[in-house]
């Protein structure tokens, strides 16, 4: 008995449309617009407090925007006509932070959201569960709590216990900040595979190399706004702006 | 006769009394604290449901005047003693309707302990980090969804020793519902000891039996909270061919 969410099939999966965000009188998105379309993966780069987060936290209405319009399959998801939780089931969400429950193990935390959430049969849950958390070489720690696991671990649960939700869309939110530099690779490969099984992702990463070798297309975000959007190619190799370039030999110069 | 001969003629003669006495005492005790403990989750989990600024006007003037009356019911009760509670509420309300005392006196505490645990809930929730709930809201449970299944077993494992606390309290402070002449332990003592005239040997015993039921009642949480906790180790599963290359983790502290 999945919730089923009114689509239209040709429609782009999500667009923001002139998207802005105030907290207070402090203004951190403006006029945000952009297009994602099945299978595309999208890193979005930028020095911190440029907004990145808030616009993940926007798109799936963690944070509700202030201006502007973000449409899920050609659908006003700000007008109710999409019940909000079925709208994030099928936007998942991974954090910097893993966000585990700590009250339930690995397992759990994978089975138990579909069957909230999406009315899954315990043994339904319990097989796409398995899955994914195979997918991600995490099925050996089923009994594990979230406590007991490595930063590393716990990201590729939280990215098994999304995609036990059959998302359409991934956000990732620097999912890799967090972790020791030992762990990043593993996580960075789990996302790769998902990228290459045609996977619809936003990517808010520092992983520069991750950008241009997995991303479709990179955005640019500086002081609240899209500063430069292109191919990997043109963003890196053949920045427009100028805070662009001065960004990017900031951080490949680093590096 | 001594103090010793004294408190040994009033067992042999009030012995029924003081159980029946010590009977009502717990009752007391752990009806008001489960009551006490469901109202304050109740009123916990009422004011903790986020307001949005996107919230009609309307929801949020009801959420502000419910959250104001929660808030002036802890605060009340809080602020004064239960004593004073009790002769206020009992022979101005329950005398009128012909409440008996015992329920008069299960009544009130339940709602003092409400009060108090009001707080201790929520503190309880609030202490669990917000990235749970934006896990879980992201994955899209509900608030209602989010506070069941992943905010609240949390909450309620953490404040453990708090409710117990409140168990151990109420244990002791129901003495001061011998006001309103419930037959507890209080009430109990200072009969027997008025019947002979002799309140220090009637108050020692008094004083011994609530001792006895506080400290069992505090070994007895302190080994469910253990139990609890559970195992501190996991099993990596594929290792079942072979018991020993089992490869235990310790828990990380928290
Ligand atoms: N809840 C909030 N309240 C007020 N200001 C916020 C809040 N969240 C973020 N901000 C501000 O918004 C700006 C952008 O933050 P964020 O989206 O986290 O940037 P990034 O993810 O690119 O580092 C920062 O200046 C930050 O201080
Ligand atoms: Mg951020």
């Amino acid at each position: 008995m999945e919730q089923q969410v009114n689509t239209q099939p040709d429609a782009p999966i999500l667009e923001l449309s002139h998207l802005g965000k105030k907290f207070g009188d402090n203004v951190v998105l403006r006029d945000i617009s952009f297009t994602v379309r099945a299978g595309e993966v999208i890193s979005v780069i930028g020095s911190s407090g440029s907004g990145k987060s808030t616009m993940l936290r926007c798109i799936n209405l963690l944070e509700t925007p202030t201006l502007g319009n973000i449409y899920y399959r050609g659908q006003d998801i700000q007008t109710g006509n999409i019940p909000l939780t079925a709208y994030r089931a099928k936007v998942g969400m991974v954090f910097q932070q893993f966000n585990l429950f700590g009250n339930m193990n690995v397992l759990a935390n994978c089975v138990r959201p579909q069957q909230i959430v999406l009315g899954r049969t315990r043994e339904d849950a319990t097989d796409r569960a398995m899955e994914y958390l195979e997918k991600v070489g995490m099925a050996a720690y089923i009994n594990a709590r979230p406590a007991q696991l490595s930063g590393g671990q716990k990201q590729r649960v939280a990215i098994a216990r999304t995609l036990a939700m059959n998302p359409d869309v991934i956000l990732f939110d620097e999912p890799t900040s967090a972790l020791d530099p030992e762990m990043v690779g593993g996580v960075l490969d789990v996302m790769r595979d998902l990228a290459e099984s045609g996977m619809t992702m936003i990517v808010v990463t520092h992983e520069m190399a991750f950008a241009r070798d997995v991303s479709n297309r990179v955005i640019f975000m500086d002081g609240g706004v899209i500063a430069e959007e292109g191919t990997p190619t043109e963003v890196f190799q053949n920045p427009r702006e100028a805070r662009t370039r001065e960004f990017l030999s900031r951080f490949l110069g680093n590096n | 006769m001594n103090l010793f001969e004294w408190m040994g003629k009033i067992i042999s003669q009030y012995w029924l009394q003081f159980l029946k006495g010590t009977g009502n005492t717990l009752l007391m005790a752990i009806i008001g604290t489960l009551v006490g403990f469901l109202i304050g989750l109740a009123i916990a989990m009422v004011r903790t449901i986020p307001v949005r600024e996107t919230d009609s006007g309307f929801r949020r003037a009801v959420m502000r005047a419910v959250n104001w009356i929660l808030s002036a019911y802890v605060e009340v009760v809080r602020g004064t003693p239960m004593m004073v509670q009790a002769l206020i509420i009992h022979y101005s309300l329950f005398v009128v309707v012909g409440m008996p005392s015992l329920l008069s006196a299960i009544i009130i505490i339940s709602f003092n302990t409400g009060a108090y645990m009001a707080e201790i809930v929520r503190g309880g929730i609030i202490s669990i980090d917000r990235g749970q709930f934006e896990g879980a809201h992201a994955i899209g449970m509900s608030h209602a969804q989010t506070m069941v299944h992943v905010i609240l077993p949390q909450a309620i494992r953490n404040i453990m020793p708090s409710i117990g606390n409140e168990f151990v309290v109420n244990i002791k402070d129901s003495s001061v519902l011998s006001v309103i002449a419930v037959t507890e332990l209080m009430f109990v003592s200072k009969q027997a000891g008025g019947a002979y005239a002799k309140f220090v040997p009637a108050y020692i015993i008094c004083a011994i039996v609530y001792f006895i039921l506080t400290f069992t009642v505090t070994r007895i949480l302190r080994y469910l909270e253990k139990k609890m906790d559970g195992s501190s180790s996991y099993t990596i599963c594929g290792s079942q061919s072979d018991p020993g290359a089992e490869i235990h983790i310790k828990r990380e502290e928290a």
